[in-house]
C-alpha cells in the first residue's frame, strides 16, 4: 500500500432497508445511509457524530463489510471488502463495540477471546499465538494473570481492554470504534481514550471513531463528520468544526453539550419537539422541521453539498450566508 | 428556601449481609432545591434512592438513625403507609422510561391510576389533570397521547410522560435516577430544562442521581459525591467545582473532556483502577487503593473535615492540601 491510498474511502454509498409497516401494510424503504462519500487518510482519526437513528452504526457496518451497500462503493485500503475473504478482511480492519458486556463470549477465557482471531487464520503456530496474546495483553495494560479469567470476573474497563486486545491481535491497520466508551464510567472512559490514543500513535493505526459524545470526539479525532438522517451534513477539521460550526444542526449539537461549568444553566438548543424519523424523511433539507433559521427554500429544495479546501464540507442553504 | 424536606442520617444498606452498598450516608434536601448525588457505577447512588423510597430489591436491608419527610418519620411506616407516600408525596423517575412504563396499558390509564388510587379522584378528573400536566411538560397533542401505548412514543416523549406521571399528585420530592442517560444529548438538554422549570414553578425538591458532572454543574444547588457507599464530599455546586477537596472529586473532574478546551496531544486525567466492592466490616478510606495521596494512615479512621460551614469532605488531608500538592 502506498501512503497515498486512503485507509477508508466511501464513494456515494447508499444503504436501504426494507421494513414491514403494520400488520397488513406494505413494505417501506428506510434509507439509513444516503449518498455518503468521504475518505480517511491512513494514520488519522475521523470522528462521526449524530443522534440515535442517524445511520452512524449502519455506516460502521458497511465499512466493516458486514453489510453490502445498496449502491456505491466502500473501499478499505483501496480494496472492496466484498471481494476479500473473511480472513483477509480480518487482517485489515477490526471493530471495537460499545458494550463490552455483550461483545465478549461469557464462556471463554480472556486468553481464548484474544487468541481467537489468530487461531481462525489457521497460519499461526500455537507457541507464536501464546506469545502474541501475552504481548497484546501487556500492550493494553492487562496483567498476564488476567489471561485465565472469564469476562464475568472483569470490570467494564478491563473488558473493553480485552475487546481492544482482540481487535489488535492480527495487527490490523484500521479500527472501527463504535461508541467504545459510552458504557463506561467517566474515570474509566478516560483510561480507555488514553489507551486508544497511545495505540494509534505507536502502531500507526487509523480510526473511524463513532460517538454521540462530542467532547470525546473532539479529544480523539483529527476530522469530524456530522450525520443527520443518513447524510453527512458537515465535515471539517476538528478544531475548525468545534470553533466555527457552520451547519445549524452542528451548532445545536454543540450547544447541548453540558460542560462541568456551574452557573451556566441548561442551554436552550432550539431543536423543538419533532424527532427525526428515518422512515419519513422530509422534503427539501431533511433538517428543516427542527431548524430555527429555516426559510421557504429549505422546505422544498435539497441543499447542495459545498466543499471548500479551507473550511471543509457543509450541506445547508444558509451556511455562511 | 432552606427548610429541609427530606432528611436522612447514617443510611446503611446491605445485601444478604455480604455487600455493604451504602455505609453511613447522610443527606439533607431542602424545599425547592436540586440536590445531586453523583458517583460512578457501584458507588451506591441508585441504592440510596431506592432506600429513600423503600423499594430495595429482595435481600436488601436498610437501617438509618433518622429518615424524615417534612419532619415526619419514614422508618417506622408500614408497607401500606409507605405506599401512601410513594407516588404521592415522594415520586420517582427512572433511567429507562420503556421499562418503567407498563407496555400493556395506555399512557392515559397509567397516568390516571396514580390520581384515582392516591386521591380517590374520578377517572374523568384524573384524565383532565393528565392532559394538563402533559401540556406542562411540553407534550404536543396530549389528548392523542392518552390513547397511545408506550411503544408508540419516542424516548424523549416517554421520559416526559414519566415526569408528568410523577407530578400527578403534586409531590414534594421528586427523585430522578439518571433520567436522561438513555437519551440523545439534544433531548437531554430539553428534559433538564424542563425539570429546572418545573422546580421553579412548583417549588419541588429534586434529588437527581447521575454520573455526569456536566449535568451536576448545570442543574444542582447542592452536591453529594458518593464513593463506595459513603458521601465523600458535599458542598454547594459552585464550591464543589471551584475548590474540590477530596482527591476523588478532583480526579473525577480531571477525567471530563471539555469541548473547546481540549489539548489533544495530552492524555486526559484518569483515575487508575476500579471502584472496589466493599464487604461489611471494611475500615479506612475506600478510595485509598486508587489515590495518589494514600499513606498507611488511610487504613485507619478518616475524619470528616470542613472546608467551609457548608462544605465538608471525608479525607485525612487538610483543606486545599489535595489541590496544592502533587500526588505521589
Amino acid at each position: 500500500m502506498t501512503s497515498m491510498t486512503p485507509a477508508i474511502e466511501l464513494r456515494n454509498v447508499r444503504k436501504e432497508f426494507r421494513v414491514k409497516s403494520g400488520m397488513f401494510g406494505g413494505e417501506k424503504h428506510v434509507v439509513a445511509v444516503d449518498d455518503v462519500s468521504f475518505s480517511v487518510p491512513a494514520g488519522s482519526v475521523l470522528g462521526i457524530v449524530g443522534e440515535s437513528g442517524c445511520g452512524k452504526s449502519t455506516l460502521a457496518r458497511l465499512i466493516l463489510g458486514l453489510l453490502e451497500p445498496t449502491s456505491g462503493e466502500a473501499l478499505v485500503d483501496g480494496k472492496r471488502l466484498f471481494d476479500l475473504d473473511r480472513k483477509a478482511r480480518a487482517r485489515l480492519i477490526q471493530p471495537v463495540f460499545q458494550d463490552p458486556f455483550a461483545s465478549l463470549n461469557p464462556r471463554r477465557s480472556v486468553r481464548e477471546i484474544v487468541s481467537l482471531p489468530l487461531v481462525a487464520q489457521g497460519t499461526f503456530a500455537s507457541a507464536d499465538i501464546d506469545k502474541r496474546v501475552a504481548a497484546m495483553l501487556d500492550r493494553v495494560g492487562l496483567p498476564g494473570s488476567m489471561a485465565n479469567r472469564m469476562p464475568a470476573q472483569l470490570s467494564g474497563g478491563q473488558r473493553q481492554r480485552v475487546a481492544i486486545a482482540r481487535a489488535l491481535a492480527l495487527e490490523p491497520r484500521i479500527v472501527i470504534c463504535d461508541e467504545p466508551t459510552s458504557a463506561l464510567d467517566v474515570s474509566v472512559q478516560a483510561q480507555i481514550l488514553n489507551l486508544l490514543a497511545d495505540l494509534r500513535r505507536d502502531l500507526g493505526l487509523t480510526y473511524l471513531f463513532i460517538s454521540h459524545n462530542l467532547a470525546v470526539v473532539e479529544h480523539v479525532a483529527s476530522e469530524v463528520a456530522v450525520m443527520y438522517l443518513g447524510r453527512i451534513v458537515e465535515k471539517a477539521e476538528t478544531d475548525l468544526l468545534f470553533r466555527a460550526p457552520r451547519h445549524p444542526y452542528t451548532q445545536a449539537l454543540l450547544a447541548s453539550v453540558l460542560t462541568p461549568e456551574p452557573g451556566l444553566g441548561v442551554p436552550d438548543v432550539g431543536l423543538g419537539d419533532i424527532m427525526p424519523d428515518p422512515a419519513n424523511i422530509p422534503p427539501g433539507c431533511r433538517f428543516n422541521p427542527r431548524c430555527r433559521i429555516a426559510v421557504d427554500r429549505c422546505r422544498t429544495v435539497h441543499p447542495e453539498t459545498r466543499t471548500d479546501a479551507a473550511k471543509g464540507m457543509v450541506e445547508c442553504h444558509l451556511a455562511d450566508a | 428556601m432552606s427548610e429541609p424536606i427530606l432528611e436522612v442520617e447514617d443510611l446503611e444498606v446491605t445485601f444478604g449481609g455480604r455487600t455493604a452498598a451504602v455505609r453511613g450516608a447522610s443527606f439533607k434536601v431542602n424545599r425547592g432545591e436540586t440536590h445531586c448525588i453523583v458517583g460512578e457505577s457501584g458507588c451506591g447512588k441508585s441504592v440510596t434512592a431506592l432506600a429513600f423510597m423503600n423499594l430495595l430489591a429482595r435481600g436488601g436491608k436498610r437501617t438509618a438513625k433518622r429518615m424524615t419527610l417534612a419532619g415526619k418519620d419514614l422508618l417506622g411506616l408500614s408497607d401500606r403507609q409507605m405506599a401512601e407516600i410513594r407516588g404521592n408525596r415522594m415520586a420517582m423517575i427512572f433511567q429507562e422510561p420503556m421499562t418503567s412504563l407498563n407496555p400493556a396499558y395506555t399512557v392515559g390509564s397509567q397516568m390516571a391510576e396514580v390520581l384515582t388510587r392516591h386521591k380517590g379522584a374520578t377517572k374523568a378528573d384524573a384524565l383532565d389533570r393528565a392532559v394538563a400536566l402533559m401540556r406542562k411538560v411540553g407534550i404536543t397533542a396530549p389528548e392523542l397521547r392518552l390513547g397511545q401505548f408506550p411503544h408508540q412514543l419516542s424516548g424523549g416523549l416517554r421520559q416526559r410522560v414519566m415526569i408528568a406521571m410523577a407530578l400527578m399528585c403534586d409531590p414534594e420530592v421528586l427523585i430522578a435516577d439518571e433520567p436522561t442517560t438513555a437519551l440523545d444529548v439534544t433531548v437531554q438538554a430539553q428534559i433538564l430544562r424542563l425539570l429546572a422549570e418545573l422546580q421553579r414553578d412548583l417549588g419541588l425538591a429534586i434529588v437527581l442521581i447521575t454520573h455526569d458532572l456536566g449535568i451536576v454543574a448545570r442543574i444542582a444547588d447542592q452536591v453529594s459525591v458518593m464513593y463506595a457507599g459513603k458521601v465523600v464530599e458535599r458542598a454547594p455546586v459552585a464550591e464543589l467545582f471551584g475548590a474540590p477537596q477530596h482527591p476523588y472529586t478532583s480526579g473525577l473532574l480531571a477525567c471530563v473532556p471539555i469541548p473547546g478546551k481540549v489539548q489533544r496531544d495530552k492524555p486526559l486525567g484518569s483515575i487508575p483502577g476500579v471502584v472496589p466492592t466493599i464487604q461489611p466490616g471494611f475500615t479506612g478510606c475506600a478510595f485509598r487503593s486508587r489515590c495518589g495521596f494514600a499513606t498507611d494512615a488511610c487504613a485507619g479512621d478518616i475524619p470528616r473535615r470542613h472546608a467551609t460551614t457548608t462544605h465538608d469532605y471525608l479525607c485525612r488531608l487538610g483543606v486545599n492540601e489535595a489541590r496544592e500538592r502533587v500526588p505521589a
